[in-house]
């Protein structure tokens, strides 16, 4: 049993903006005061240890709705970026504790420690090709303390796309939904749609209503509308994850509110929205429209979206958007790494750097910023820097500090280029996040979102997962460094310090399919693939602790 | 500089009608590659099979790999740097003096030709085996690859891939690189890990002497090590983990018999691509596994008292 008191409570799914009252916790979980007497060991309300959370505010465990931690393709950046581990920050092993290095792509073990460090507690990867599933667990089992779930790739698997070709939407349903258990995914994502099948072919996807390479009904908006439909009918928790085509291509605002509607209503999660805001014919006359995405954004109350805001620095940008990498490197010059993954997907890999003088980079910064601000509902935009392509995970609590600070912000946008600063409104915004909007932002809206009721609140029955931070912190800044994290009931962060190093779990869906799909496969698969088909799918013994999420 | 443009294995085998193996003779190193990925295989996009692929070889001598090329192309020893870098200016359609290319063993139209197929191709792709990334040159005749592979891609679709094996070489260096961050060539000496390949790599430690202790798994540097090297691990306690019996096992202090990985242990098994597979033992062994015996002497080590006076933490 554990009970904090005292805190100001920040629990917005449950309606509670500031007041001071207890939490009680007992078994992992929160309870009512007064219950959980008789649960586990005996140990009640009364008894336990007490946090005296005076001066502080209580917020449920950060969670984080985009990110990539773990992977093939994360794990081809580590291996080609030594450099970078040299001056990052370097986690000594203990008994209790494995080594570890953080940095722009920290190591799994580092993760786990550097986001429980800032108080987020549950993280979804947003890219898992099926083939190379295994591995991705294989990784998130070594990212300690939190809790996980994963997406997989699935707007350019071939033999999805070739069943749509064929008008087959029926037998495209159960394929997708074997997919994702074959992975012991959560929930689907789809990048670049029918962007990476031409990639192939050295060609990208840049027009909704254009045929996909290869195929001659098969087109991007098709393979949208038909996976927000196949998502939703199989009812997994969280809707189609979408990464939309044109990703970092000025103009590409026609693109994305194309993109919605294309969805006619369906739901959808829009990724890294700041990456799909740009007005202007090249990079010269780049200019933010996030206003205009918001405008449209607002009025469609089926979607959700995370910022994929850019801190300035470095970053390394990973994507399964194979072309646009390419790009990429072709304009910085800097090492470009792609993996084509066979008949499912790709990604490619260039570090990046962010600059403030750079016009650019200016607007890019203003735009993720922009779209958290004009974005009028905080349940429908959340706080992401799609890490590490946005820039890492660890700077959060500084794009928070410019949320909650206008004329913080007006200091920074101050500091950027004259040219840039006529390409954005930023300035003109007086909006400040208030602290039940930045837990909105950061945990109740992307656990809603994602579907993960026990996540995101602070009621009887949620995940005992929360974080503490002083309301007025030495250093100024608040959200930097939490006083007390809490996840599954242990106190695993006192005073920025890791105090305990527990294993997290890992959700996955199984969504309902006809046994019979296998054999439906099998013969496809063993064609254009080279491994045996009893090797692709992910046993669920190799997931340490899974929590299984069955669709209705 | 750095980076790499490769692909999974089927890639190569749906899409791929121009294949170069350089500096390798797979026919005998890997010999299911032709047949499981590169040459004969009817990929998707290459219906035809075989007929539809052209095998270009690049190597110093004639291997048993030259029967299956259709092409190859016969190099001096220690001049693939020398190749490397004119095929690279004759894709950018730069000017190579022909004398200088001459000293490489091949003409100037036979490495213009080779560009011209290399630009040509629907869908390319360049191994490489350690005839190149290990001879005169070494890391920077792979950089030479890799910048010619990029390159390329601004003509067609060209990708390459080291051509790996010694067991799972992969597997260590991915498990490596989640825990690490680093691929090998890593000291844990203070407590989190460090990167100095020529420092802290296996071969370097032990010809140098530097190491008091060996603890060896899946790996045989009794055999492949330099003398000076080998002569250190038999003065040290040398522990290894092995099914059988080897080089290694017979200088060393203590040899724990362990269970065969893949064919009486579970565990899973990284493809010269990075695609794990899943190992499903077919027989039981009285022996335990690698795991079991590494687990076990963790836990020892975990009960002794710390040696340090009080252990640092980050």
């Amino acid at each position: 049993m554990l009970r904090i008191t005292g805190g100001k409570v920040h629990d917005p799914a449950n309606g509670i903006d500031g007041v001071v009252k207890d939490i009680c916790i007992a078994d992992g979980r929160i309870v009512a005061e007064g219950d959980g007497g008789d649960r586990g060991s005996g140990t009640g309300t009364m008894g336990g240890r007490t946090i005296d959370a005076r001066g502080m505010v209580v917020f449920p465990g950060g969670v984080d709705v985009h990110t990539h931690v773990a992977g093939a393709a994360l794990n081809f950046a580590r291996g080609i970026t030594p450099e970078n581990y040299r001056k990052a920050i370097r986690f000594t092993h203990a008994p209790d504790r494995r080594a570890g290095l953080g940095g722009i792509t920290p190591t799994t073990f580092a993760t786990g420690y550097l986001y429980a460090a800032m108080g987020w507690t549950t993280v979804n990867e947003a890219a898992v090709p099926i083939l190379s599933a295994r591995h991705t667990h294989e990784e998130m089992h070594d990212i300690p303390i939190l809790d996980k779930a994963s997406l997989v790739l699935m707007a350019n698997n071939e033999i999805v796309l070739d069943l749509l070709e064929a008008g087959e939407v029926e037998r495209a349903r159960q394929v997708v939904a074997w997919l994702v258990w074959a992975a012991k995914a959560y929930g689907v994502k789809a990048v670049n749609p029918g962007g990476l099948v031409a990639w192939k072919s050295g060609k990208n996807a840049s027009t909704l209503s254009a045929p996909v390479e290869g195929y001659r009904r098969v087109t991007p908006a098709l393979i949208i509308a038909a996976l927000a439909a196949i998502v939703d009918d199989l009812r997994l928790p969280h809707p189609l994850h979408l990464h939309c085509n044109n990703l970092g291509v000025p103009g590409n605002v026609a693109t994305t509110i194309e993109t919605m509607k294309t969805l006619e209503g369906r739901r959808a999660h829009l990724a890294h929205l700041q990456f799909h805001a740009y007005g202007g014919d090249d990079w010269p006359t780049l200019r933010s429209e996030a206003a205009a995405l918001a405008a449209h954004f607002n009025t469609q109350k089926n979607l959700t979206a995370d910022a994929g805001a850019i801190v300035f620095g470095e970053a390394m940008t990973i994507t399964a958007d194979g072309p646009w990498e390419h790009v990429l490197s072709k304009l910085t010059g800097r090492k470009w790494s792609n993996v084509d993954v066979e008949n499912e997907t790709g990604c490619g890999i260039v570090p990046y750097t962010y600059k403030e003088r750079s016009l650019v980079n200016a607007v890019q910064w203003a735009a993720g910023l922009e779209l958290l601000l004009l974005i009028d509902d905080p349940w429908r935009i959340f706080l992401t820097t799609d890490h590490p392509n946005g820039g890492t995970f660890w700077r959060y609590p500084e794009l928070i500090r410019l949320l909650r600070d206008a004329d913080y912000r007006r200091e920074r946008v101050k500091k950027l280029p004259a040219r840039a600063r006529e390409r954005m409104v930023l300035a003109d915004l007086d909006r400040q996040y208030t602290l039940s909007e930045i837990a909105v932002i950061t945990s109740a809206g992307p656990a809603r979102a994602l579907g993960l009721s026990r996540k995101g609140h602070l009621g009887p029955g949620a995940d005992a997962d929360l974080a503490l931070y002083d309301e007025n912190p030495a250093g100024g800044v608040m959200f930097q460094s939490p006083r007390y994290v809490i996840k599954g009931g242990e106190v695993v962060v006192e005073d920025g310090e890791i105090r305990a190093v527990t294993e997290g779990r890992e959700f996955i869906s199984r969504p309902a399919f006809d046994e019979g799909v296998a054999d439906y496969l099998r013969p496809l698969f063993e064609k254009v693939y080279t491994i045996a088909f009893d090797n692709y799918p992910v046993e669920i013994e190799r997931l340490a602790q899974p929590d299984i999420h069955a669709c209705p | 500089m750095g980076g790499k443009v490769t692909c999974t294995l089927g890639e190569v085998k749906n899409r791929a009608d121009f294949i170069v193996y350089w500096g390798g003779n797979p026919a005998e190193c890997h010999p299911r590659h032709f047949s499981k990925y590169t040459l004969t295989q009817k990929g998707r996009f290459v219906p035809e099979g075989r007929k539809g692929r052209t095998m270009v070889l690049v190597d110093i001598r004639e291997t048993p790999s030259v029967r299956a090329a259709d092409l190859f192309l016969q190099i001096r020893p220690g001049k693939d740097f020398e190749v490397l870098t004119t095929l690279r200016a004759l894709v950018k359609n730069q000017s190579v003096d022909a004398a200088r290319v001459a000293e490489t063993g091949l003409t100037i139209d036979q490495l213009r030709d080779l560009a011209g197929r290399m630009k040509r191709a629907r869908f390319g792709v360049l191994f490489f085996g350690m005839g190149v990334s290990m001879t005169r040159g070494k890391h920077m005749n792979s950089a030479a690859i890799l910048r010619l592979t990029a390159e390329l891609n601004a003509f067609t679709k060209f990708v390459c891939m080291p051509m790996r094996g010694h067991g799972n070489v992969t597997g260590s260096d991915m498990v490596l690189r989640w825990t690490t961050g680093y691929p090998f060539g890593i000291s844990m000496a203070r407590g989190y890990p460090r990167f100095n390949p020529g420092e802290f790599s296996t071969v370097d430690l032990l010809v140098r002497g530097d190491n008091d202790a060996a603890l060896i798994l899946g790996a045989d540097p009794g055999a492949t090590m330099p003398q000076p090297g080998i002569e250190h691990l038999s003065r040290i306690p040398t522990i290894v983990l092995d099914p059988k019996v080897t080089h290694t096992s017979r200088l060393a202090r203590v040899h724990i018999t362990t269970a065969a990985t893949g064919i009486s242990a579970p565990g899973t098994v990284y493809r010269m691509d990075e695609v794990p597979l899943p190992l499903r033992p077919a027989l039981k062994s009285p022996y335990p596994t690698d795991a079991d015996v590494i687990q076990r002497i963790r836990q020892a080590v975990a009960a002794k008292p710390a040696w340090t006076s009080a252990p640092c933490s980050a």
